[in-house]
């Protein structure tokens, strides 16, 4: 997933001379080849989530494109007053890139997992927020986020995941359904995606079907799909590596708690 | 700088003075003795240093200003208004209902307002992303940057001191308005930042020295600054509250709105 973040990136940079990418201080053995293609757009700011977030701001309001990139916990967590005021509020055309999400360090403990990102960035104005399945969600979501000239939040977790898609996703802003079935409909975002469709694999197996949908895009949420399968559907299960408050799961009860479905 | 050119700026500083008094009071709103303390600072800055245009003050070549204190808003939004940047029925509704004028600098389209400050520490990492963007794209503007002497005590702050000086940002300008006085005391007391002028030059920058309550001190200290190699940043000493006796060194006035014989004084004493 990451290598497909990489590789569009480095196509959009090509393309787009505006795009100016900053690190704080996180990339090793990635960013080397972007640095040596691009040494002025590419800067690593060091260990500065804060000021570097703030940076970020700077070279937005100076009408660059700007995609930020760091570990979740810190870009979203230790500098979420510079991500809230310098850029959410202000509307700008900043990419916070957050690596290693969820329990990707899982060797490393509390301090290396982001199980609130999604909780954090959801709060913000004007921010979007992703939390791509695959490598072929990834591509989607950095062409989506392309074009949009406001805020987005891309959650980045496996390097070397499975690819479930065969071919380019149509659209990131709706839920993709992969399995149709009768007895749940599962909702999952970000890195879960492959686990998810192979639980709906051997529940196919033993003659239990479900309706699977991916959720590249947490905020703004697809409220159309949630709401038709709540309408039909008896239960709702959402998966995410992400605590359910704030998360999809609370997301998704927001969406169907504000309706009329029964 | 000749005297009476001198003569002129201060006079201009005692109008706006009691132009920013007047606003406060209106809009029963606070920060008059960070105001105060900046004034001469961003008369000078708007007169001689900052390459503006009145006429079209969104022009891709200005020099960019960011009032990283921007609880100081009064006083720059007088200095734009008497610049013609802004107008005067906006100011006179500074801090009202519906005024777009608001007691902190926002990034709302108002001219001369490049980014919402006023949470410490943002202005100047912020002023840091438009130099290196001014560096990427070749553009000849500066990047002005007003700071607090309580912003020095932000962590986000010395970030964008090491970031500015390794980057060698010699488009990039900052000023300390350096009061003595934090918001719960004496800056000395609360987290000394002596000595200041060092570590700034320890982090690779020009630092120069000025009264920053006087013209002609301003003016001289302007004058060496090259532009070149290095970021550089003036260490302005300046009076919180200055130009009013009972203001002047007191930190109330960071939260008190002048009423009464407080108004009735400054009033008699802000006269040209």
């Amino acid at each position: 997933m990451r290598t497909a973040f990489l590789q569009s990136l480095t196509t959009l940079m090509e393309q787009d001379k505006n795009i100016v990418t900053i690190t704080a201080d996180m990339g090793f053995s990635v960013f080397e080849e972007m640095q040596q293609k691009f040494p002025t757009r590419f800067i690593n700011t060091g260990v500065t989530e804060q000021s570097s977030a703030s940076i970020a701001a700077g070279l937005a309001l100076s009408g660059m494109k700007v995609f930020f990139y760091a570990q979740a916990p810190f870009i979203t967590m230790r500098c979420f007053e510079q991500v809230r005021l310098d850029i959410a509020y202000n509307n700008l055309d900043v990419t916070i890139v957050g690596a290693s999400s969820g329990f990707y360090s899982n060797q490393l403990g509390v301090s290396h997992f982001a199980l609130e990102d999604i909780a954090l960035m959801r709060l913000l104005p004007n921010m979007s927020v992703f939390a791509p399945g695959d490598s072929v969600e990834m591509q989607g979501v950095m062409k989506y986020v392309y074009k949009r000239k406001s805020p987005s939040y891309i959650r980045v977790t496996k390097a070397g995941s499975p690819v479930v898609y065969a071919k380019p996703v149509s659209s990131v802003s709706t839920a993709i359904e992969l399995f149709s079935g009768d007895e749940a409909t599962v909702f999952v975002t970000g890195s879960l995606l492959p686990v998810a469709k192979k639980v709906a694999e051997n529940l196919q197996k033993k003659n239990i079907t479900i309706s699977l949908f991916s959720v590249p895009q947490i905020k703004p949420l697809d409220e159309k799909t949630i709401l038709r399968e709540a309408k039909k559907m008896k239960k709702i299960i959402t998966i995410e590596d992400h605590y359910i408050t704030g998360g999809l799961g609370s997301a998704v009860s927001e969406v169907i708690a504000a309706s009329n479905a029964q | 700088m000749k005297k009476q050119e001198i003569q002129k700026l201060e006079k201009k500083a005692v109008i706006l003075r009691k132009k920013i008094l007047s606003m406060i009071t209106k809009a029963n709103a606070s920060h008059i003795g960070s105001a105060y303390s900046c004034l001469e600072l961003l008369i000078f800055l708007y007169s001689y240093v900052l390459k503006i245009y009145p006429k079209n003050p969104f022009n891709k070549n200005r020099d960019r200003f960011i009032l990283s204190k921007g609880w100081a808003i009064s006083a720059l939004f007088s200095v734009l208004e008497d610049k013609k940047i802004i107008s005067q029925k906006d100011l006179e509704n500074y801090c009202l209902d519906g005024s777009k004028l608001i007691g902190c600098a926002t990034y709302n389209g108002i001219a001369g307002i490049e980014a919402t400050t006023g949470s410490m520490g943002h202005g100047l990492p912020i002023g840091v992303g438009m130099a290196l963007a001014a560096k990427i794209q070749n553009k000849k503007y500066k990047i002005v940057v007003l700071i607090s002497d309580g912003e020095c005590d932000e962590g986000s702050t010395w970030e964008a001191i090491l970031q500015a000086g390794h980057h060698k940002l010699n488009n990039l300008l900052v000023i300390i308005d350096y009061n003595k006085l934090q918001s719960f005391g004496k800056v000395k007391d609360i987290l000394d930042l002596e000595p200041l002028s060092a570590k700034w030059k320890a982090f690779k920058w020009n630092v120069l020295e000025t009264n920053g309550n006087s013209f002609k001190d301003l003016s001289k200290t302007f004058k060496k600054i090259t532009f070149k190699n290095k970021p550089t940043v003036i260490i302005a000493h300046t009076t919180k509250g200055k130009g009013v006796s009972i203001f002047e060194n007191r930190n109330e006035w960071h939260y008190k709105t002048p009423k009464s014989k407080e108004l009735e004084i400054a009033e008699k004493e802000l006269i040209i």
